[in-house]
């Protein structure tokens, strides 16, 4: 009875070494320094060191990608000397984040219509169109997507140029992350290619769980969950504090 | 030493921040102004999202107001009586100003519409005050008489009512009809109103200014509260851990503001507070007619 019992406790491991080995027959293994972002009071931003091992020669394009948004883009325009919104395009699920690394520039490794199909770089990341004006044409579109695609590498979340990833000898390799302190929290994936003579030979898919820790979670969610109460205790804090400081100067005259 | 924001979502640094909540906190001691229309481009220049802005800015603006009308208060300069005229008006400007706001909004051009009407009325109402302020200036050279106002036709309104601390004995119509527009003003344009009540109490209703900077900041109280419950429960837009942040400078700002205040004549403040309403509207005409970095921005799917 103990026996079986042992076994039972035991298949969950071994399921999990079934699970591993196939990515190993695939010749490719990768893991990170952490297993998850930490958003906490102190978060400036995270480094994340990304590495791995491969059995082939070849090279490493990793791409990292941030959960999906619908996103709005506004042209300005001027009329009369004014600078007046005029147009707005909404693109559908957009990527909050979008890094790229690669041990040789990608487009050297891989023919453009791939590149295209596994979305591996920013000017292709496959954006769909939700809402245009009605007259808009694909070079209007185009436009709109290269502004979206600017903003975003402005503000740290798009990687412009694409990241190196270091090969040490035939079968490591590393690369540094980075996440700056605007990233969004969600679900985010890890593709990591092995490419050899201009074909992706294996590929490996890595989760990372970019979340909201200790008081930062406990603010967040008491915020959404008990927005009256919420909005009451601000107040709350504002006379208290308002009050206090006109006590602590009344005394001292 | 930064700071992560848990709403906001961004890091921050926590000097800037109390130093802002101390700077803005003075000006709102010193005028009976929130303060909203300055802190809420700081807050989005500094990367806060304008919505977390606006509705944090505004639980601030509490604090400090309260901070600021107290020590008003022991001076006798809180016209309570005015304050609730007021309020009352506000509350029905308010309800008013949201619903004219979506209607704007299905015309489209909405930020257009805020943005222009901003320039001209504080253009208007900021040289017209800087104008009046320095002939104070010059005539209070001469010792200065107590001016008397001329009676006219809004004299002749019923409802009159005696508001004591203001030293006027006037209809109830005017002082509510002044905080339906305010109410209306602010609910467009996202802002308490401070900056409007304060010249519109001067002006229309011919209040002393020393009393206007504690009514003004007696209203205000009500209206920011108002903001800070509606944009929690709406939006949840208030980030408590950076009203904090802004709110400690406030208040300390604030006891400052009301001191520097009473020390200052009432044309020398006003001319103070002209200078500060130009200073936006020529900041918020050259966002308009300057050439943008990138004419493509991001917008937000929310919506304003």
């Amino acid at each position: 009875m103990s026996q079986i019992v042992r076994i039972l406790a035991l298949l969950p491991v071994l399921a999990a070494l079934f699970a591993a080995s196939p990515a190993y027959t695939k010749g490719l293994e990768v893991d990170l320094s952490k297993p998850d972002v930490r958003l906490d009071v102190s978060f400036e931003g995270a480094d994340l060191l990304l590495f791995g091992a491969k059995d082939h020669q070849g090279d490493i394009i990793v791409v990292v990608r941030g959960p999906n948004k619908d996103t709005s883009i506004r042209l300005k325009e001027r009329l009369a000397g004014i600078w007046v919104s005029t147009d707005e395009v909404v693109f559908e699920g957009a990527p909050t984040f979008y890094a790229l690394a690669s041990s040789r520039p990608v487009d050297q490794l891989l023919p453009a219509d791939v590149l295209l199909r596994e979305k591996i770089g920013t000017d292709r990341l496959g954006l769909a169109v939700k809402s245009a004006p009605k007259d808009a044409d694909a070079a209007t579109l185009k436009n709109f997507k290269d502004g979206l695609i600017r903003n975003m590498v402005a503000q740290n979340l798009y990687t412009g140029d694409s990241g190196i990833i270091e090969l040490i000898g035939q079968h490591l390799f590393r690369t540094d992350l980075w996440f700056p302190a605007n990233v969004h929290v969600g679900g985010y994936v890890i593709d990591t290619y092995l490419i050899s003579d201009g074909q992706i030979m294996t590929h490996d898919t890595t989760q990372l769980a970019v979340h909201k820790v200790g008081i930062e979670a406990e603010i967040f969610s008491f915020a959404h969950e008990h927005a009256l109460i919420y909005g009451l205790l601000a107040i709350l804090i504002a006379v208290v504090s308002g009050w206090t400081a006109n006590a602590v100067f009344k005394k001292r005259g | 030493m930064q700071i992560y924001l848990p709403i906001a979502e961004v890091s921050v640094n926590i000097f800037l921040i109390l130093g802002m909540g101390g700077g803005i906190g003075f000006l709102s001691g010193l005028f009976g102004v929130g303060g909203g229309f300055l802190m809420t481009p700081l807050l989005i220049f500094i990367g806060i999202p304008p919505a977390v802005a606006v509705g944090t800015e505004a639980n601030q603006i509490v604090a400090s107001s309260i901070s600021g009308v107290l020590a008003h208060f022991k001076r006798g300069n809180v016209d309570i009586k005015m304050g609730v005229m007021l309020l009352i008006g506000g509350v029905i400007g308010s309800t008013f100003g949201v619903w004219l706001f979506t209607f704007l909004k299905t015309l489209g051009q909405i930020d257009l519409v805020i943005k222009l009407s901003y320039v001209i009325f504080l253009g208007v109402i900021g040289s017209v005050m800087f104008i009046e302020s320095v002939n104070a200036m010059r005539q209070s050279k001469k010792a200065a008489p107590p001016k008397h106002k001329g009676h006219n036709i809004l004299h002749g309104l019923p409802f009159k009512m005696r508001f004591r601390r203001s030293k006027l004995y006037i209809s109830a119509i005017l002082p509510v009809t002044v905080g339906v527009v305010v109410g209306i003003l602010s609910a467009i344009m996202g802002v308490g109103g401070g900056f409007v009540m304060v010249p519109a109490m001067i002006y229309l209703l011919g209040m002393p200014t020393a009393v206007v900077v504690g009514t003004s900041l007696f209203q205000i109280i009500f209206v920011t509260a108002n903001v800070t419950v509606l944009q929690s429960v709406n939006n949840y837009a208030v980030d408590i851990m950076l009203a904090l942040l802004l709110l400690i400078g406030g208040v300390i700002g604030a006891q400052f503001g009301a001191k520097a205040g009473a020390k200052l004549k009432g044309e020398q403040l006003r001319v103070l507070l002209a200078m500060m309403v130009l200073g936006v509207c020529i900041k918020i005409g050259l966002d308009l007619t300057l050439t943008p970095d990138d004419v493509y921005a991001l917008g937000t799917t929310e919506g304003h």
